[in-house]
């Protein structure tokens, strides 16, 4: 059972660490950002590629993919996102394009596979992370057998989570930001500089993704689609705690790691998917603005 | 009839006698490509109207095509002789024969704790009211629930997304009805009173390009009564349309009950083409592709939204017999994608609506006065 409770856990901490960005980039700034999975996969290939080019481990790849992808978020942010706000649809539009281009842009290489260049590592094939040789296996408590990878997953998970906390709740742009969740304009009318929060808000949600990419190469076949079913099942974690609570995203993606993992114990992992599914809808119709939900907008 | 209007129903008409007469100029393997396109049109048009004129972006329009598309093939997997002669003279699905228990009667009623669901589809014309009648069903639920509760914007997105992909895994899960994640292939040919519809044969062209532009000209009349204008009140003031006190759940779920009909008929006519249906039916990809073409073609224009997807896959298919060139291909698509939410919002088909009005607006006007107010009618009346 402790088993299975962990594995539960383990399935929320992944989902957090993808649902950590998005709650800010869609809880602040109301952008849904379609192109978040793909920031996700960015990062995985950071990895993939420091590896081989770097001969470095994830340790070094985890403020490398952070690097990379925030400043891919800001140039995302700037080119695009920017001419949106206040358009949350035509967000979720463009930045799928994006996401289509990212995606592409990897597979082909940056288009260098037309001029018969091949870099190692990226290409439309399937890539794999070594994990270093301590987090490997597993280690025991109470008789359960608990993952080494996993709980590495879960710490920085927890990790992250704080992190974003403090930076919330407890620093001047933090102030700032909430700020903006709360009302854009007023928020402008007092003084914030709401375009400039906004891009660095976008750039370390961006951020966030990438570091969950380097965690998610470290279990998972790299490939370019990977970020696609990632970005839906973080939208839902963010929908279902409550856009701009992260408290409320924590929680939920506890809630549906835990049903995943005992659904899918039960039966399969088809099915407890689907369970995810239902449980999302059934939430989301009776209490459209999630489980926490801040007064006020 | 107001000029505006007038060419509006001319393109129209333009549009109908191009797709009737394209028979003339290409061989059978074109025709069966552009036919699936037609159908694609099709799902273009149901955006279209549930998107630009209800405003309900429906991420999960791919439900509705899948639910009508699994209905028909369900009927036609059983009118299939090559996919009956597998050990069984009694018409059982060949996947159901290879997965059978042992010991399992071969018979339709009981070879798996499931198949009886099969049996009314013995009769192709079940199977052709059911990819109707579910679509609808499901969507008269949806709306009526979500709806009534006055969700709207990207909560019913996420709603209906997250539905298509629930069902997605559900019917992969239910391999021993459904074929799981191969679907149902081998398919057998749908039979009007003894015409058969071969995918290649022109007939087929034919009858999925009058159903297009029957629900093509069906579309642009519903939208012209009075249902349709108090809709895009709906649309663009809800809670005004609700103080003057129409019953806005009322509408909006029609509407998204009407998309989801043409979706399921196009999930039917897809199924005839191309003989086979399966669980990609109902990828997220595929949905939010669907909105691509409506947004291209111009979301708030039903004709639009219909050339939109047919354009994008008449290049996409020519481009991507170049070698090498398919995936660049995609990322242009992106490309366009992006360029279009930006600078274009309203699509080719805004485009053309300034084309139009300048061009009314160059011609010397008689009398300028009742030409500005026929405008301003013709303007409600989109």
């Amino acid at each position: 059972m402790l088993e299975v409770l962990f594995i539960g856990l383990s399935l929320g901490s992944i989902l957090l660490l993808v649902a950590l960005g998005l709650a800010i980039t869609y809880g602040a700034m109301g952008v849904i950002n379609m192109a978040h999975g793909e920031m996700v996969m960015v990062g995985a290939y950071v990895t993939v590629l420091s590896g081989i080019w770097l001969g470095t481990n994830i340790f070094v790849a985890i403020p490398l993919a952070f690097i990379v992808t925030a400043l891919l978020g800001l140039l995302i942010e700037r080119v695009v996102v920017r001419r949106l706000y206040g358009r949350l649809l035509d967000t979720l539009l463009a930045t799928w394009g994006i996401a289509i281009l990212i995606q592409q842009a990897v597979r082909l290489e940056f288009g260098l596979t037309f001029l018969g260049i091949h870099i190692q590592g990226l290409g439309p094939g399937l890539q794999n992370v070594a994990v270093p040789p301590f987090l490997q296996g597993t280690f025991s408590i109470l008789g359960a057998d608990i993952n080494r990878y996993r709980t590495f997953i879960i710490l920085v998970t927890a990790f992250l989570a704080l992190m974003t906390w403090f930076i919330i709740y407890r620093t001047a742009i933090g102030t700032q930001v909430r700020a903006i969740i709360r009302n854009p304009k007023m928020a402008a009318a007092c003084g914030i500089d709401v375009t400039r929060v906004n891009a660095l808000t976008f750039a370390f949600g961006s951020g966030l993704a990438g570091v969950a990419g380097v965690m998610m190469s470290g279990f998972k076949t790299v490939f370019p689609d990977m970020g696609t079913s990632m970005v839906v099942d973080g939208f839902l974690v963010v929908v279902m705690g409550g856009v701009g609570s992260l408290l409320g995203s924590v929680l939920s993606a506890g809630i549906l790691g835990e049903i995943n993992g005992l659904v899918a114990a039960a039966t399969n992992d088809i099915l407890a998917r689907a369970v995810v599914f239902g449980v999302v809808i059934a939430i989301i119709v009776l209490k459209p603005k999630g489980l926490f939900a801040l007064k006020g907008r | 009839m107001p000029m505006k209007r007038r060419i509006d129903w001319a393109i129209y008409a333009a549009f109908v006698v191009l797709v009737m007469f394209l028979p003339l100029v290409m061989d059978a393997f074109w025709l069966n490509r552009v036919a699936k396109y037609l159908v694609f049109g099709m799902l273009g048009t149901a955006v279209a109207l549930s998107w630009g004129y209800a405003g309900i972006l429906n991420l999960g329009q791919g439900l509705f095509f899948g639910a009508g598309a699994y209905m028909l093939a369900m009927s036609l997997k059983l009118a299939s002789t090559t996919s009956l002669q597998q050990g069984s003279d009694k018409p059982v699905p060949d996947f159901m024969l290879w997965n059978a228990e042992p010991g399992a009667p071969t018979e339709l009623c009981c070879i798996n704790k499931a198949s009886f669901l099969w049996l009314p589809f013995q009769s192709q014309w079940f199977g052709v009211a059911m990819g109707l009648i579910l679509p609808v069903v499901l969507a008269t639920i949806l709306g009526t629930i979500v709806f009534r509760k006055r969700i709207s914007g990207v909560f019913v997105s996420i709603i209906t997304l997250a539905l298509v992909l629930l069902v997605r895994l559900v019917v992969i899960d239910s391999q021993p009805v459904t074929n799981g994640f191969n679907g149902l292939t081998d398919l057998g040919w749908f039979n009007i009173a003894g015409l058969e519809f071969d995918p290649y044969i022109v007939p087929t062209y034919y009858l999925v390009a009058v159903s297009l532009s029957l629900v093509l000209v069906g579309a642009r009349l519903l939208i012209d009564t009075r249902a349709g204008l108090i809709l895009q009140a709906v649309r663009d003031d809800q809670n005004r349309a609700r103080y003057l006190g129409f019953d806005v759940p009322a509408y909006q779920t029609f509407f998204f009950a009407v998309s989801a009909a043409i979706a399921g008929f196009a999930g039917m006519l897809y199924v005839i083409v191309s003989e086979f249906a399966s669980p990609t039916f109902m990828d997220l990809t595929f949905s939010i592709t669907m909105v691509v073409w409506a947004a291209v073609g111009g979301r708030s224009s039903i004709l639009g939204a219909c050339i939109g997807a047919i354009l994008i896959n008449t290049i996409s298919a020519t481009v991507s017999e170049t070698e090498g060139f398919a995936e660049a291909w995609k990322a242009i698509i992106g490309l366009i994608f992006v360029l279009v939410v930006l600078y274009l919002p309203r699509g080719l088909a805004g485009l053309a609506h300034d084309f139009i009005d300048r061009l009314l607006a160059r011609k010397p006007a008689a009398s300028p006065q009742p030409l500005r107010v026929s405008d301003a009618s013709s303007q409600l009346a989109e």
